[in-house]
């Protein structure tokens, strides 16, 4: 019992301490809450973007806001969203109405992302999505536009945008093979992680890719983390599939990379590979990143505009990593939020959603302008993303290149495009 | 679509993927059989051993095979410490010690959560390159697994037969308390047990890491076929943990090479056979239907 | 006039013998006061959420104690009732536009047939094989909801359903009283002579087939009235949370709910909901490691390396969250292996070994019998 005692009153007094230290509140602050998978590389984005974004923000002095100087204070919360749901809810209760935060930025998995923007929603609090992609989540805007109307799409595209820019890779990708081995109608194994976002990204590839003038030869739906997927490898080299049309958003586009280099499959792997997108792919393969096409928001040699190059600089140099897509709570904060409650000189929910919702904003990756249901604005001269792909363990932008959105458009490049480098496998296959 | 079935493929897959869980059933029920603890946090110790070989090769720049025996003997000596202060205080009620292993294993989970974060990280293959057979591309690390797996089961099996520890471990596992009697140190040959099988944990983390991604969740999937391969086999049977575990893993190869569309279904077809199978024997493949103990 | 104080006095002096007299029963009948008193002392939504959540899985986890701790008939897969319920009152809420008052009951209901069609051929299985068994079920039933994501919403649940109340203080009441009056009737069943056959069915099944007893139709039942309860937890959850996505089914939860009813100790009902009520708020009073920094003074006197160490693992700590309540449960365990609450009634209670009536410990002769208790 005296231990017991001791122990006890040594912790009692070490919390002392420690809460002693708490940073005083300043009286003048606006508080954003940043919820993410905080142990997972998708909350670290989310929480190193919206730092950044706040010390920028702070360091000049923070904002005015009604004649009052301002500063942001962020509020951490850890939203376990991959583990428990439970979990996640409260966290962004917690958020909004123990840590009374004024906006929040955040959010991953779809099925924890609809439940934590109910609860922002009952709180009338702003929440900015910076990582699923579902379009229900502004469906929802749409259907309910004034239970909805705080949630607002940062990042990524809804998953039927996502599926356009693909089919785009894809006939980019073919156009290559076209010129470099002269395949006239090339073969593609459609591989999809089986998760919902992938569905209607899938429906619509069964449909378009023949259009397209190329022959769907399988279709192959491994589990989001599947940790071999030699089976569906040799099916596909044995289908002849010149082309390899992914969505993956978990372990499984590891697996697959790595096992497909490893095998040497003659195929070119396009589409989405989450995992590819982090520059630790290279490393988490093992060495077999080689060639892997996916869908990007930055990559080290690409511009889009003014803003990139400073961004990824920082980001790197404070990091020491390329942001991934979630550390967009960056410009959702930096020139999103912040300019909008700068105009309409309030932190009142209702007023910045109607500042924020005809706002076009200039951001690292583009420009961004909302669609009627808060959704971001596609096409050349907003948003377009990125095509990378790993070339000798460097990720690089690859496209567009001289892209011709549509007929008589403009081509759009962005500055420091590389070329598209077909597989030696492939090459092989053609070229004996 | 179904494609002209590879034959081969099928075969392979389902040996990589039925050697792993018949090692880690193997050192599952021996554990069970001696102790009755239904170590829950077996394939966490699985888990740790593939970090254990990431971190000695990458970090450490140990060469791999090396880092694969550190990892073993590291393991096997925490699963013994975890045994000799964790579990053994608490033998006696059944009930605790299920969740003290439960809890185990989230402990593990979540430092390697702590100390490597969520990704998705890799070990490089031991043999790289593959062989082609009749058209089919065959991993040399697979057949090196194969081979290792195969050749570890028969030494274990070997071992359990006809070596006095063996005979000790079988017959303990059989009755504890006659065992007892016949003035087996059954404290001790639990302790043993223990090593042996946390062993077995972790030597199929070191075969099985160059072919799979390392994640702090990777020990659920393993830890569900392997139980159901306990189950499906008997348990207590040595044999059929083996063929529960081979059944399983060509069931899940059978799934991806001919639903390709559905290949996230393997898991659940291979429990549902092995429920399928209780319903019809309940005490499993190779199960003896013991009276209850009481 | 008289003869309310007389009834008054009555109710006094009850209260005064039968709950004064036991720790454990003050100890239910505050707990029962914090519970409806809550919203008064902390009136903070979070913190309602909080114990919102505790409420309903509170009532899982008593549910199975209900079926595996009383009968021994351990589930391992508990979590395929709570899905059940879960996805089946969503289903009807949304599609057939149910209201939940009627949703709950018949998501509990749809989890009854789940507990059947499962507990029959379970039945033949006993101890290590049947926890395994059931295990694979909720396994299996994700496989079908991805396999037809048109029905079920797929990974992202059933999502959009309405809610139990429109404020926070009727969601927090339907949920709380929910819970109290269920935990009561449990408890009540197994304090029941159903209960002492189930208990009996645990301890020596033979027995009590020897003794006339139809015990499969009695394991049957457990399972039924474990699935139901279970049931209801799912639908309150679906309808609290407003989506019903696989994470209802996942192993995680299965296990979390043996978790908590073995913590606080089986076969007593109250023990799985104290060990919840412990529990969940520890992992939410965790994330005050969030806010913790250390003080700038403190960092200048330290050595240059020792600061820098301390500024890292101040950093990581958020993340240790999970660590500690894992590590929590393992510490508890080894000085309690029995469970929390049966750990802390022995404590202050003591019983009388003659008439088997409980006393508080520092009694020296039992309040019934008057035998020598020490």
């Amino acid at each position: 019992m005296k231990r017991i005692a001791v122990v006890l009153s040594i912790m009692f007094v070490a919390s002392l301490l420690i809460f002693s230290g708490c940073a005083k509140e300043p009286t003048e602050a606006i508080k954003i809450g940043v919820i993410g998978p905080m142990s997972f590389t998708q909350g670290e984005g989310h929480w190193n973007g919206a730092v950044m974004a706040a010390e920028e923000i702070n360091k000049d002095g923070g904002i005015k806001v009604g004649g009052k100087r301002m500063k942001i204070e962020l509020v951490k919360a850890d939203s376990n969203e991959f583990l428990s749901m439970t979990d996640a809810t409260n966290a962004m209760e917690k958020l909004c109405t123990s840590d009374k935060v004024d906006f929040i930025v955040g959010g991953f998995r779809t099925e924890a992302v609809l439940a934590m923007q109910d609860i922002a929603m009952d709180n009338k609090k702003i929440f900015i999505g910076c990582g699923a992609a579902d379009d229900q989540l502004c469906g929802r805007v749409a259907a309910d536009y004034d239970r909805y109307k705080y949630w607002f799409r940062g990042t990524p595209f809804k998953s039927s945008l996502l599926g356009k820019t693909c089919f785009i890779h894809l006939a980019t990708v073919a156009g290559v093979l076209k010129k470099e081995l002269g395949i006239e109608k090339p073969k593609v194994a459609i591989v999809m992680e089986k998760q919902a976002w992938v569905d209607k990204i899938l429906a619509a590839a069964k449909v378009v890719v023949p259009k397209m003038g190329m022959d769907v030869v399988g279709v192959w739906q491994p589990s989001q983390t599947a940790t071999d997927v030699t089976a569906e490898l040799s099916a596909i080299q044995s289908a002849g599939a010149d082309i390899i049309f992914t969505a993956f958003s978990a372990s499984v586009g590891v697996t697959f990379a790595k096992q497909a280099n490893e095998l040497k499959i003659p195929a070119f792997m396009v589409g989405i590979n989450v995992e590819a997108q982090k520059e630790t792919f290279h490393e988490a393969t093992g060495g077999m990143s080689e060639g892997v096409f996916t869908m990007n928001t930055y990559a080290k040699n690409i511009r889009q505009n003014e803003l990139t190059g400073p961004y990824l600089d920082t980001y790197q140099k404070r990091y020491g990593l390329m942001p991934v897509y979630t550390a967009d709570t960056y410009s959702a904060i930096k020139y999103g939020l912040i300019p909008a409650i700068e105009k309409a000189e309030t932190i009142e929910s209702d007023a910045v959603v109607a500042t924020l919702e005809v706002m076009e904003y200039l951001v690292p990756s583009g420009k961004i302008a909302y669609e009627p249901d808060h959704d971001l604005k596609w096409g050349p001269g907003y948003l377009t993303s990125l095509g990378c792909q790993w070339q000798n363990g460097e990720f690089l932008g690859v496209w567009p290149n001289d892209w011709v959105a549509e007929e008589g458009a403009e081509p759009v490049t962005y500055k420091g495009m590389a070329p598209i480098k077909i597989p030696q496998a492939l090459i092989d296959k053609y070229k004996k | 679509m179904i494609h002209d079935i590879k034959v081969l493929d099928i075969i392979i897959s389902g040996l990589i993927s039925g050697s792993t869980y018949a090692i880690l059933a193997l050192g599952f029920s021996l554990i069970f059989g001696v102790a009755r603890i239904v170590n829950i946090a077996h394939t966490a110790f699985y888990m740790l051993a593939a970090y254990v070989i990431y971190s000695a090769t990458y970090k450490m720049g140990i060469h791999p095979i090396v880092a694969m025996i550190i990892a073993i003997i590291v393991i096997t000596f925490l699963g013994i410490i975890c045994y000799k202060f964790l579990i053994e205080p608490i033998r006696e009620r059944e009930a605790a010690v299920l969740i003290a292993t439960i809890a185990l294993a989230m402990v593990f989970q979540e430092s390697m959560l702590l100390g490597f974060g969520g990704h998705y990280l890799s070990v490089q293959p031991l043999i790289k390159g593959y062989l082609a057979i009749m058209g089919v591309k065959i991993m040399w690390q697979q057949l090196l697994t194969i081979i290792i797996a195969v050749v570890t089961l028969g030494a274990v099996w070997t071992w359990l037969s006809k070596t006095r520890t063996g005979l000790a471990i079988r017959s303990t596992a059989q009755d504890r308390e006659v065992a007892n009697l016949m003035g087996m140190d059954e404290g001790k040959i639990a302790v043993i047990t223990m090593g042996v099988s946390v062993a077995l944990a972790a030597f199929t983390g070191a075969v099985v890491v160059p072919l799979t991604v390392l994640n702090p969740f990777m020990w659920l999937h393993p830890l569900v076929m392997m139980m159901a391969a306990v189950v499906l086999g008997g348990m207590g049977s040595l044999k059929g943990s083996f063929v529960g575990a081979y059944i399983l893993g060509f069931t899940e190869a059978l799934v991806v090479f001919l639903l390709p569309g559905g290949a996230y279904l393997k898991v659940s077809v291979a429990l549902f056979i092995m429920v399928l199978v209780l319903v019809i024997r309940p005490e499993g493949l190779y199960g003896v239907y013991f009276e209850e103990e009481r | 006039m008289g003869s309310l104080i007389f009834y008054l006095r009555k109710l006094i002096k009850i209260f005064r013998s039968e709950v004064l007299v036991l720790p454990s029963r003050v100890a239910v009948m505050l707990f029962f006061l914090f519970i409806i008193l809550f919203p008064i002392i902390f009136p903070d939504p979070y913190y309602y959420r909080v114990i919102v959540l505790a409420s309903i899985f509170a009532i899982l986890a008593a549910s199975w104690d209900l079926l595996s701790g009383f009968t021994g008939q351990m589930n391992f897969g508990h979590a395929l009732f709570f899905g059940v319920g879960a996805y089946t009152s969503a289903m009807l809420n949304l599609n057939l536009k149910i209201p939940p008052i009627a949703s709950i009951p018949l998501g509990a209901v749809a989890a009854v047939m789940a507990g059947l069609i499962i507990g029959i051929p379970c039945l033949r299985l006993r101890g290590t094989y049947l926890a395994l068994t059931t295990l694979s079920f909720p396994i299996i039933l994700v496989g079908m909801i991805f396999a037809f994501p048109g029905f079920t919403g797929g990974e992202l649940g059933v999502s959009g359903l309405s809610r139990l109340a429109d404020s926070y203080i009727g969601n927090y009441y339907i949920v709380t009283i929910t819970m109290l009056v269920l935990v009561t009737v449990m408890w009540k069943i197994t304090d029941s002579n159903i209960g002492i056959i189930l208990h009996a069915v645990r301890e020596d099944e033979i027995a009590v087939r020897t003794s006339g007893v139809n015990t499969t139709r009695y394991k049957l039942l457990a399972f039924s009235l474990s699935g139901f309860f279970a049931g209801i937890s799912g639908g309150l959850y679906a309808h609290y949370m407003r989506v019903a996505g696989p994470s209802t089914l996942e192993v995680n939860t299965s296990f979390l709910v043996v978790i908590y009813a073995i913590f606080g100790g089986i076969a007593t009902i109250y023990g799985p909901v104290g060990a919840v009520f412990v529990l969940i708020p520890l992992l939410e009073f965790l994330r005050f490691l969030e806010h913790v920094r250390i003080p700038d003074q403190i960092l200048s006197i330290m050595p240059d390396l020792l600061g820098k160490f301390l500024v890292k693992f101040v950093e990581i700590l958020p993340n240790t969250r999970m660590f500690i309540f894992a590590f929590f449960i393992l510490m508890i365990l080894l000085f309690m292996p029995d469970g929390l609450l049966p750990w802390l009634r022995d404590k202050v209670e003591t019983q009388c070994p003659r008439c088997k009536v409980r006393n508080i410990s520092r009694r020296q002769t039992c309040r019934i019998c008057t035998a020598d208790l020490h």
